[in-house]
This record gives C-alpha cells, structure tokens and sequence, in this order.
C-alpha cells in the first residue's frame, strides 16, 4: 500500500513536468500560427483610402493635397496626431478615422467645435462612405478611394 | 476631460460594426486553457499528496476554483466578441497556476490570501478588458499618470501610511493590509512613456549637437528623463530598493540608453551602505562573515538549485522551505529544486513566449503609441523576470523584485492581470484594423 502511493505519487509529479512542456509547446505552436496567419493578412492590402482637401486656411494642408489613411488616423491641431490640420478652430486632439472591419469610421475626440460629415455634427462613431465631406475645424475634406 | 468618454449615446451602430454575428469562438486559447488546468490539478496533487501522503478530494478545491475562474474570463471574451490575442491569457494563466501550487507548497497558511488575490486580478483583467473604451485616451492622460506614479513612488516614504517591511520601506498601508505601490507605478509609466516619446519622437530623433559618436536631444525635451532619473535615484536612496529603481529606470531606457544606471549605481555604491551590502553579499555569499549573515538566503538558493539537478527533487519531495522567505523572493529556486532544470527552462521558456508574442503585438501595432506601449509592457515582464532569476541565480545582485505572476503578493499579481489585458487590447486594435483573427 505504502509503495503503490509512493510510485503514484512520482507518477503525479512526472506528469506534471510533462504537461508543462506540453503546455509550453502547445503555446508555441499557437504563437507561430497565430505569426503565420497575420503575415498571410499583413501581406493582403489595406483598405487605404485619402482625405482630399476641399476647403482650407493658412498654414493647414492645401486645398486639392490628398493626405493618406492609415489603418487608425489621430487628426487635430497637435504635432502628434497623424493628421495635424493647424487651424485655431481646430482642437488639438480633433477627431478619430479608422478603417474597421471593412469600412470608415469617424469618431469625434471631445472635441471643442465639433466634427462634421456633410455637414452634420458627429454624435457617436459614424460610418463615412467615399464621397462624404468631413469637415474639422474650417478644413474640409473629401473621403477618396 | 473628454465628452466622448461619457455614457454610449442612444442608437449608435454596434461599436465594431459586428451586430448580430455570433460570439467568435476562441478556441486556441481555450485548447490551452485545458493545459493550464491540467497542469493546475497535478500540481496540487502533487504538493497536497506529499504533504498528507494521500490524495485527499480537499486538494482538487482551489485548482477548481482557478479553472471555474479561468474559464469564466474566457467566456468573459468570447462574450464581449474580444479579437484580441489568444495566447498570452493562457500564458499568464499557466504561469498563475504554477504560482498557486508554489504558494500550497511553500507557504500554505497564505494560499487562501493568494486564491482571494488571484479573482481580484481576473476581475481587475476584465475591467482593464472594458476600460477604457479608447485605448489611445490614455495617451492623453499622459501628465496625469506620471504625476499619479510620481506620487504612489514616494508614498511609501511619508511616515503614516508607509511602511518598512524586510529592510525596504516600498509598501503602503491600506486597511489591514499593505500594498506595493510600484506595481501600479510600473504600468503607469510605460503609458506615460509610450505617450511622451510618441510625442516627442521627433524632436528627441533630431541631432544637432553631439558628443562625440552621440547625438543629443535639445535640452528641454531631456528634461522629464533626467527628472525620472534623479526620482529613481532618490527612491533607491530612501526606500532602499534596488529592484525597483533599477527596473523604474529600465522602463524607459529600453528606448534611451543605461549609462545614467550604471553612474547612478556606482555613486549609490560608493555613498551607501545598503548598496554596498548587497553588492558584497551578491559577490561572496560563502564568505565565513556572510554564509549566516546576510548571504544566507542566497547560499540556501543555491544549495536549492544544485539540489534540483536535471529533473529535480519532484514537487513536494525538496527542502525548498530552508531558504527564508522563499515564497516570495525565492520561488524560482524553489521551482527549480522540486522540478529540476527541467522544469526551471520550462518556466523561463513560458516568460520568453510571453515576451515574443508582446514584442509582435508591438509590432502589429497601427500607431506608434500603441506600439510603444506594448513594447514596454511585454519588455517590463522581460526583465523583471530577468532581474530576479538573475538574483536568484546569483548571475546580479538579488533585489525585491516578484517573479511575474508565480511570486506571492497581491499588488504584483493584479498589476500583471492589468498588464495582460492590455496587451490583448493593443491586439484587438491591430486584427480590427487589418481584419485578422
């Protein structure tokens, strides 16, 4: 009796290092193809698309200037965002664009005068299709593809 | 404050536009959350069975518990339709796991302090999980979480809530218990470094002057570094802690350079005795005047570690309770004596995943302030692990710093949970963007 507990006892213990290399493995196995999976999307091309400016001020980006998209765009009057629009009516944390799960979505970030599409105020996240004007600040700007 | 952080306007489309799908399945990270039980149950068989010498139905109650908790926080996600990642949970889950099967087998009568700890910090994980609702909001915080660090950093040194424990005077007094505020300060100022250098990236990348091969950045944009410096400096005078000074620091100069350590610790070297002392003791632990002394609980460690061998005493069968307070500065030792090399290169593989899968997901990241701080929240996990199994190993001199998610302590297991969750958010961000998994 006193055996058989000693030798399930090891039997416990060797199983247990065993399952924590299986663990480790499995884990690494998920890492490489979770790796793999996201090269395979990285490599498919993002749903990219332009602001084309249609009305502006000085010193802020030119009337007919097409400034890219990236997948997450900050847009305000701070050197920091990814679209910096130096209008005094613009805030400086403005207004968020972003590409998700195939589409554009516009969001206002608290700001000061308030985010436009085609003229309306910005409540909540809002979808924008190619075509619709956003407006920040006095700037103006087309969605284009 | 910002108006959009307010209650969820009325009518607003299903917020990453999946209305109506049904809940994505997770089913990688569940596939390994079957392990992670697994490996919970065997390990308290294990410990209870040597401790009892019998396999009494009371040891399945805690890892029952684990798994039940577990479980829920994965369902928690599928429930929320979370896309983030699906392998740093279950990491994190292992490594908690073999984390509750040391604390029962080193430090018993603390388990049920530790299995209370371990649901605050799932709770705390799928609140980190909710808020904020913008990741990029807390960049705009930045001041404030640096001001808040600042503060949690010397609040140990005012005289009524702060409290010396072991030598160190790092806890706060909260209720009956105490806390480490530098768990909190770690997360706080990674984000607040992740912001501040997206910011300034550009102005601290121009080089006008240089000194010798190394261009400086203009002066004024130095100042909040050099501040954070003299800061972590004065905490490892007055707190004597290296530990954290060392890592507070680390925590930016992943991006900047450690020569202000290395000056910073030499000067500390010279000046004061507590630096001195564990310096000594890191580099002749054996010495007749050390061996009992203040070298002890190495020379146990490592006694601990040469006892282990390839695979170990087996768990439950070593003499790990020999080195003082071996559950919370130790338990790397004391893994590696009861599960031998074996087991210590398994754990140590689990913490290099997890800094593999952090390092992608910054990598992956859209903006740079995600990127940054994902970075530095796998990279702090990195080398705090680095930093204590090299103490532990006598490879540096041993500081007070856990053993991410397996050392006992509250304040360090919720922090990390934090630490997890968003990691898994700055994911989520990065597969809603470019539509992966």
């Amino acid at each position: 009796m006193e055996i058989t507990f000693a030798v399930l006892l090891w039997g416990v213990r060797i199983a247990f290092l065993v399952v924590l290399y299986l663990f480790v493995i499995r884990s690494f196995g998920a890492l490489q193809r979770a790796l793999g999976s996201e090269m395979a999307v990285a490599a498919r091309p993002l749903g990219i698309a332009f602001l084309v400016v249609q009305r502006s001020v000085r010193g802020a980006p030119r009337v007919g200037d097409r400034l890219p998209l990236r997948a997450v765009n900050a847009i305000g009057r701070d050197a920091g965002n990814d679209l910096v629009i130096n209008d005094e009516a613009a805030s400086a944390r403005h207004a968020l664009v972003e590409f998700a799960d195939g589409e554009w979505w516009v969001e206002d970030a608290g700001s000061t005068n308030g985010t436009l599409v085609n003229g309306e105020t910005v409540r909540s996240r809002e979808r924008l299709q190619y075509g619709d004007e956003l407006g920040i600040g006095r700037v103006a700007l087309r969605l284009e593809q | 404050m910002n108006k959009s952080q307010g209650a969820a306007p009325p009518a607003s489309p299903p917020r990453w536009g999946l209305g109506g799908i049904a809940p994505r399945s997770r089913f990688t990270e569940l596939s390994l959350l079957v392990w992670v039980g697994a490996l919970a149950v065997l390990g308290f068989v294990a410990v209870v069975g040597a401790e009892t010498s019998s396999f009494g139905s009371a040891s399945i109650l805690v890892p029952a518990i684990f798994i039940v908790l577990v479980l829920s926080l994965h369902v928690f996600l599928i429930a929320r339709r979370f896309r983030g990642d699906q392998v740093l949970m279950p990491i994190a889950a292992g490594l908690t796991a073999i984390g509750l099967v040391l604390v029962q087998r080193l430090a018993s009568d603390l388990l049920l302090q530790q299995l209370s700890w371990t649901i605050i910090a799932g709770g705390a994980f799928a609140a980190t999980i909710l808020i904020p609702r913008d990741l990029t909001a807390l960049a705009r915080f930045k001041w404030t979480w640096a001001f808040l660090g600042v503060l949690l950093l010397v609040a140990p040194l005012f005289p009524i809530i702060g409290r010396e424990i072991n030598g160190a005077r790092i806890w706060v007094k909260v209720g009956p218990g105490s806390i480490e505020p530098w768990e909190a300060v770690k997360l706080l100022l990674v984000i607040f470094f992740a912001a501040y250098l997206e910011e300034y990236r550009e102005v601290l990348s121009r080089s006008q002057r240089r000194i010798g091969p190394f261009p400086i950045p203009p002066i004024p944009y130095l100042v909040p570094i050099v501040a954070m410096w003299g800061i972590a400096m004065l905490v490892m005078i007055f707190e004597k802690d290296i530990g954290a000074t060392a890592l507070f620091f680390e925590a930016f100069y992943a991006v900047l350079g450690l020569a202000l350590l290395l000056v910073g610790g030499f000067v500390a070297y010279q000046l004061f005795g507590h630096v001195q002392a564990r310096v000594d003791t890191w580099l002749r632990p054996f010495d007749e005047d050390l061996r009992f002394g203040s070298g002890y609980q190495l020379v146990q460690g490592l006694y601990a570690l040469a006892n282990g061998g390839l695979f170990g005493a087996g768990l439950g069968n070593g003499m790990p309770d020999r080195i003082p307070v071996v559950w919370s500065d130790f338990v790397f030792d004391a893994f590696a004596e009861e599960t031998g090399f074996a087991g210590a290169l398994a754990l140590l593989t689990l913490y290099l995943l997890f800094l593999y899968r952090g390092m992608v997901i910054a990598l992956r990241a859209p903006t740079t302030f995600l990127q940054l701080l994902a970075a530095g929240l796998s990279f702090i996990i990195a080398l705090q692990t680095l930093v204590i199994v090299g103490g532990n190993a006598r490879l540096i001199p041993l500081t007070g710093i856990t053993l991410p998610f397996v050392a006992y302590g509250g304040s360090s297991l919720v922090t990390n949970w934090m630490l997890v969750a968003l990691l898994l958010r700055v994911s989520e961000v990065s597969n809603r963007m470019r539509g992966g998994p």
